[in-house]
């Protein structure tokens, strides 16, 4: 590609992506005003059932929630062009600053779940295809059809109730012990069973997916010539069948990024880790209407990023030096005798 | 070690694949011999077990395969119990491998100059360690690189500098296949094992590589071990045969032996089966039945249900290997003291003529035949009429591919009109634009006078032409719905249209339809997948057939099929047309094939008809350069004729761009440069 | 009879009985054959046990898994209490069986949901004109790399309102993508198949098409895919119930059952979290061996590395 078509290829991304957002953030904020449920709860707590309707409209009012919703979002959206996104209805301030406080946590647990799970899928997927249906491969697929069958919140319980009520080796919830939040060490072992589950319950579907392609790869006829020539297994599996399958595997792990940020959502509930994901379930079931745009356009930003990161990978790839035939171009396939 | 003459010695070698239906005996005691600098042709149909063991020599087979008993010497040392580790060192550099599809054997990932030099390099590594010496240096990369374009160059692919960096969808099929090919001697190895290395190229590429095989054999010296089904190719480059049944030889001996004598009736069977022997007044030689399911072998010889010189022996017991010559080996109690004298039922045919090949291509014309019998009757009626024909592919927003460019040709009533070009050249594309599977960018069909490129008209007459029009494809196993019954299959047309059935049901209709093409009513209850690859095709033809209709496009039903299969589809459309006068669109890429059972033929290359004329006409005298060329690359089962034939030089012919159809002879038409 | 076998006989002979026995003697026997064909058969057992047991549980509960016995709550498990109580004092044995089917109902509905949205949009997008069939893709591609459990939050926010059909409806209008995708695929390589393009040419209508030809080969591609929603959507019920946004605590399920854990790990009660759980775990585990039984192999044939 020369330079100008390069600019024109990523402008083109950029811009489909500031539509999207823009697009999204609609509708995001369209639904959130149509969900029953009351705003004024979570800004006032208690108070707010006990309000008469005159005190209710000025509340209201006050808030901004009296005009068309269609008015309230231009307002949001003038406003979130010059980086003000409001305040949080239930903290009482800048909600970029009660996000700011969290992100960290979340990032650390999701990025470092991420790496362990890219390297391991990658690890265990080359161990199982390495040894197909032998002992070892049967084994581990055993083990991840039982633990892909768990579900993460009733691992994360069993998992704190042995190591956290009985052993008492582990903390059980936070991301660091009041009082000692600078120590590397604490923050550590508050991050082991978080991020156990983390990986537990994203790892089996990957390594599946290796195990999968790089098992219909050994089963192409290029593997037989490569073998006649004299290469060894180990260069053939990770020489020429690894090589195939990574591009796709890039691809698909773009996308897991939001897979496996949203899971973390669930894990910091359960462990009461102060990430956004406890953040977001707050603002969502009380209308936390400033904070809940914004978190929802920071996940919806990274679902459409990594989409857009797959599908670069993918339209880097020559569809003709991609292993195995898509044929999508129907009329095609018929071509000639 | 160099006393040892004998290369490779295989002895009674076994080969068993586990599989979830049982063992599947793939090889069973095969012995034979190679010596330096020889080639041995192993044939048979498929799924005899050729291919199998070329594989389980070098072990190259899946894990579900073992070697049940035999020995493997390799220059006089006993390989058949070594492990991985050893065989590798002997992979690439004491043997290696080309298979049949150059499409699937190189890695699509990886340029192809790097494909090669990972076999250099894999090559010199293990030789120095054989040596023992003390330096383990890797080869440098500069001499890897230029061993690489030297073997690039070795197999006839020029500007190798120039292409060492490209992706190997760059090249074509028999460019391809060179590649292979290259990958295949970098390590010099000593014997080369080509497993069908030509049967997924055209006609024009066949020999080309075939040659190329056997120069460079010659060259450097090699032995080599061709696995075909085509005898054709075998004759070229074979210096002995062995034919295989079943997983067992059956007969090996010298080539001239094995073609000029073969004793074996099976092989009797294969060579009187191919339709280039063949009269054209006479139905072709077939051999009745199926090859045996190999997880239930029955007793005795494998053969001897299909074999019409079947002794009662043969039922009792497999025949030993009687020794004919010093070099011929045959199993078949035909050759035991005390069974009766069988004459030869090849004594007679063409090939025996000494300089017979003029001879095998004379034929009576079949039209003429007609003509002179039903002139006036319908004899002139066009049924089909294309008219200026043009269709192009669109490849994304801007790529277009011509696929046919101004075609045009009649086909007459009761005649079979052959299309003959190699793949790509667009055939296909017409036989669907006669379909009305693709609306042509341009030009006129008619069809009994119907405009079918008109919506309108095929509105209004969309039932003649849905009956009347049927459509035969070459992969019956694909063209059938696995998920279907027989029956059902048969029956669809039928409950299309909902047709009033003269014989009472859709299944009885269905059950006479089966009998028709040769097959027992019991099979209408099974699945496609249960059923043989020529017991699909007659299913696909049944069910064209029970439309009853006039006009038959088949884009190559036969080749895909074994030649004793082949054979027994070929006498059934034969049989349709003389009999029922059905006409057919008959569009293939095997000349003789089209020699014996097409009236006319139409040549076609890169999308343009370059030649038209009666069979005879055009086998006699061809005109145009392409058809001289192609005819000229028929492979002939005889090896004295085909190892003095002359490769044809494709690339000396000149296309032109533009022309026009001039007629040369009575009905004979060749596209002259305008 | 030593003559007589070098008589010429040709193809059609029938050999004399004696010999054919000869030869099914010698024949090798099929022990490989069963390694093959292994079938999920405790799997198959274990989750008959669990749907009929949750189907009839009125037949042998001990106690009514709604009476909340406020004077054994949190009791361990003994010999009245199999399984122990919950904070609330109810029996979890009859609660297990109990709150089986609604576990089981929503996973079935929520699956059927999915999949009759999934042929309806795969099928169409697959039969749908190229830049039609570009837009739906990129749609359900979208949809898949939203993680589902964020999707579902968000919906059940919306309808606010939670009972047992309205969790299957939710559960089931985001789980269709991938299933949308294969049926795509499948219609896309059916539709430009040789048998379809034959019974086109014979003049078979769209219907035709769809019924004889698309249909059986499609559905059993996502055969599957099917079952495994099965077990996607009970997982996802008893997480949104578990979180609190699913069922409440008086409609029993596996899920909400687990609600009270947070309670229950503040007590150190196991067995309000280990019972619930296993049972949830055993009737996935099954519904998952069941559905690779189902599945296609890797074409079936064997590597060749």
């Amino acid at each position: 590609m020369s330079g100008k078509k390069i600019y024109f290829y990523y402008g083109r991304k950029a811009l489909g992506f500031i539509l999207s957002m823009a697009v999204l953030s609609f509708v995001v904020f369209y639904i959130a005003r149509l969900a029953p449920g009351d705003a004024l709860v979570s800004y006032y707590g208690e108070r707010a059932e006990k309000m008469t309707p005159a005190e209710r409209a000025f509340a209201e009012e006050r808030l901004g929630l009296r005009a068309p919703v269609f008015v309230q979002y231009i307002r949001w959206a003038k406003g979130a062009i010059q980086g003000d996104f409001g305040i949080s209805y239930k903290y009482k301030m800048d909600v970029m600053e009660v996000i700011r406080g969290r992100i960290g946590n979340t990032l650390i647990l999701g990025g470092i779940g991420f790496i362990l799970i890219f390297v391991l899928a990658l690890f265990l997927g080359i161990l199982c295809a390495w040894y197909e249906d032998r002992f070892p491969d049967r084994m581990i697929c055993k083990i991840g059809i039982v633990t892909s069958c768990i579900p993460e919140f009733w691992l994360s319980l069993v998992l704190i109730l042995i190591f956290a009520v009985y052993l008492r080796i582990l903390p059980s919830s936070g991301a660091y012990t009041a009082g000692r939040e600078g120590e590397i060490g604490d923050r550590i072992l508050h991050l082991v069973l978080p991020m156990a589950i983390v990986v537990t319950g994203h790892l089996w579907y990957y390594a599946f997916m290796i195990r999968n392609k790089i098992l219909e790869e050994v089963r192409a006829d290029y593997v037989l010539l490569a073998k006649a020539k004299g290469l060894s297994k180990c260069k053939i599996m990770f020489g020429q069948c690894l090589r195939n399958v990574m591009p796709a595997y890039l691809s698909i792990m773009a996308i897991s990024i939001p897979h496996i940020m949203g899971g973390t959502y669930i894990i910091e509930t359960v462990f009461s880790y102060p990430g956004i994901g406890t953040l977001s379930y707050e603002s969502a079931r009380f209308k936390d209407y400033n904070l809940l745009m914004v978190l929802c356009m920071i996940s919806g930003g990274v679902v459409i990023l990594c989409n857009m990161a797959a599908q670069t990978i993918n339209e880097q790839i020559d569809p003709r030096i991609r292993p195995g035939r898509e044929n999508e171009t129907s009329e095609v396939e018929g071509f000639g005798g | 070690m160099s006393t040892i003459e004998e290369l490779l010695e295989i002895r009674n070698l076994s080969v068993s694949f586990d599989t979830p239906a049982g063992e599947v005996k793939a090889v069973r005691s095969a012995s034979f011999s190679l010596k330096k600098g020889e080639i041995l042709a192993i044939v048979g149909e498929s799924g005899c077990g050729k291919s199998v063991l070329c594989k389980s020599i070098m072990k190259l087979l899946p894990g579900n395969a073992r070697i049940k008993e035999g020995r493997i010497l390799a220059n006089g040392t006993d390989v058949t119990r070594y492990r991985e580790r050893d065989m590798r060192k002997l992979r690439g550099n004491f043997f290696s491998m080309i298979f049949q599809d150059p499409m699937t054997t190189l890695n699509p990932t990886i340029p192809v100059g790097e494909q090669i030099a990972e076999a250099v390099a894999v090559h010199y590594k293990g030789q120095k360690r054989g040596k023992g010496q003390g330096k383990n240096l890797p080869m440098k990369k500069e001499d890897i690189y230029r061993r690489v374009i030297e073997l690039m160059e070795l197999v006839g692919i020029k500007q190798p500098k120039e292409r060492y960096e490209l992706y190997p969808y760059h090249f074509s099929g028999g460019m391809r296949q060179r590649l292979v090919m290259a990958i295949a001697l970098a390590g010099e190895p000593q014997i080369l094992f080509a497993d069908e290395p030509t049967t997924a190229l055209d006609v024009t590429i066949q020999t080309q590589i075939l040659d190329l095989l056997c120069e460079i054999q010659r060259k450097l010296g090699m032995a080599a071990i061709l696995v075909s089904h085509d005898l054709g190719v075998v004759a070229r480059a074979a210096d002995r045969v062995a034919v295989m049944y079943a997983g067992k030889i059956v007969e090996i001996g010298r080539a001239e032996e094995i073609f000029y004598d073969p004793r074996h009736p099976y092989t009797w069977g294969l060579m009187r089966s191919l339709p280039i022997f063949a009269r054209p007044d006479e139905e072709l030689y077939t051999i009745p039945g199926m090859p045996p399911n190999l997880l239930k072998m029955p007793r005795g010889d494998a053969f001897a249900c299909r074999n019409e010189f079947a002794l009662a022996i043969d039922y009792k017991e497999e025949p030993p290997m009687f020794q004919i010559s010093d070099t011929h080996y045959a199993a078949t109690w035909l050759l035991d003291m005390r069974s009766p004298k069988v004459e030869s039922p090849l004594t007679g045919l063409g090939t025996f003529a000494p300089n017979g090949y003029r001879q095998i291509y004379i034929r009576k014309s079949l039209s003429e035949q007609r003509t002179a019998g039903k002139e006036g009757e319908n004899g002139d009626k066009v049924i089909l009429d294309v008219q200026h024909l043009t269709h192009q592919f669109k490849l994304g927003k801007k790529t277009v591919i011509p696929a046919v460019n101004d075609i045009s040709f009649q086909i007459r009533k009761g005649e079979v009109f052959g299309l003959v070009g190699e793949s790509g050249c667009g055939k296909s594309t017409v036989a669907r634009c006669v379909m009305n599977i693709y609306r042509p960018a341009g030009g006129k069909i008619l069809y009994q006078g119907i405009n079918i490129c008109d919506k309108e008209q095929v509105k209004a007459n969309r039932r003649l032409l849905e009956a009347s029009r049927q459509l035969i494809f070459q992969d019956a196993a694909s063209s059938l719905n696995q998920r279907m019954k027989v029956s059902r299959i048969i029956e669809e047309p039928m409950r299309i249209h909902h047709i009033k059935t003269p014989r009472g049901s859709y299944h009885k209709e269905a059950e006479f339809q089966m009998k028709y093409v040769g097959m027992d009513a019991s099979y209408l209850s099974k699945y496609p997948p249960e059923l043989s690859g020529g017991m699909r095709q007659r299913v696909a033809i049944a069910r064209a057939l029970s439309m009853e209709p006039e006009l038959l496009v088949a884009d190559e039903p036969i080749a895909s099929l074994d030649v004793s299969i082949q054979a027994q589809i070929i006498n059934l459309f034969k049989h349709l047309q003389k009999e029922h006068g059905f006409t057919f669109l008959f569009i293939a890429h095997d000349l003789s094939v089209v020699r014996y059972l097409c009236d006319r033929v139409g040549v076609m290359y890169q999308g343009r008809l370059v030649e038209e004329a009666k069979t005879e006409d055009l086998f006699k005298t061809p005109v145009h350069p392409y058809t001289k060329a192609l005819l000229s690359a028929i492979p002939i089962p005889d090896p004295r004729l085909e190892k003095d034939r002359k490769s044809p030089d494709f690339d000396e012919i000149k296309w032109p761009e533009k022309g026009e159809m001039v007629e040369v002879g009575p009905m004979h038409f060749v596209l002259k440069n305008a | 009879m030593e003559d007589k076998l070098f008589e010429l006989v040709g193809a059609a002979y029938a050999p004399p009985l004696s010999w054919a026995e000869e030869s099914r003697k010698a024949a090798g026997s099929g022990k490989l054959a069963k390694r093959y064909s292994k079938k999920p058969a405790l799997s198959f057992c274990l989750l008959a046990v669990i749907v009929l047991g949750c189907l009839g549980c009125e037949l042998f509960m001990p106690k009514d898994p709604l009476y909340m016995d406020l004077a054994n709550y949190s009791h361990r498990p003994d010999k009245e209490f199999w399984f122990g109580t919950d904070t609330m004092g109810r029996d979890l044995f009859s609660m297990l069986w109990y709150g089986g089917r609604i576990s089981l109902l929503i996973g079935f509905l929520a699956t059927a949901i999915s999949t009759l949205t999934a042929i309806i949009f795969g099928a169409v997008s697959g039969l749908a004109p190229g830049w039609l069939d570009m837009l739906l893709m990129r749609f359900t591609e979208i949809l898949l790399s939203v993680p589902n459990l964020l999707l579902v939050v968000l919906l059940q926010a919306v309808l606010g309102q939670v009972n047992v059909w309205s969790i299957s409806f939710v559960i089931g209008i985001t789980g269709w993508a991938s299933i949308a995708k294969v049926v795509r695929t499948e219609v896309r390589q059916i539709r430009g198949s040789e048998y379809v393009i034959a019974s086109k040419c014979m003049g078979a209508g769209f219907f035709h098409v769809l019924w004889n030809h698309l249909a059986p080969n499609f559905i059993s591609a996502i055969m599957f895919m099917v079952v495994m929603n099965v077990r996607s959507a009970i997982l996802s019920e008893s997480t949104l119930s578990f979180m609190g946004i699913g069922l409440p605590l008086d409609i029993i399920s596996w899920g909400s059952m687990l609600t009270l854990a947070d309670q229950a790990l503040l007590s150190g009660a196991w067995w309000m979290i280990v019972f619930p759980g296993v049972f949830l775990v055993a009737t996935l585990v099954c519904i998952t061996n069941l559905g690779s039984a189902l599945k296609r192999g890797v074409g079936g044939s064997e590597s060749n590395l």
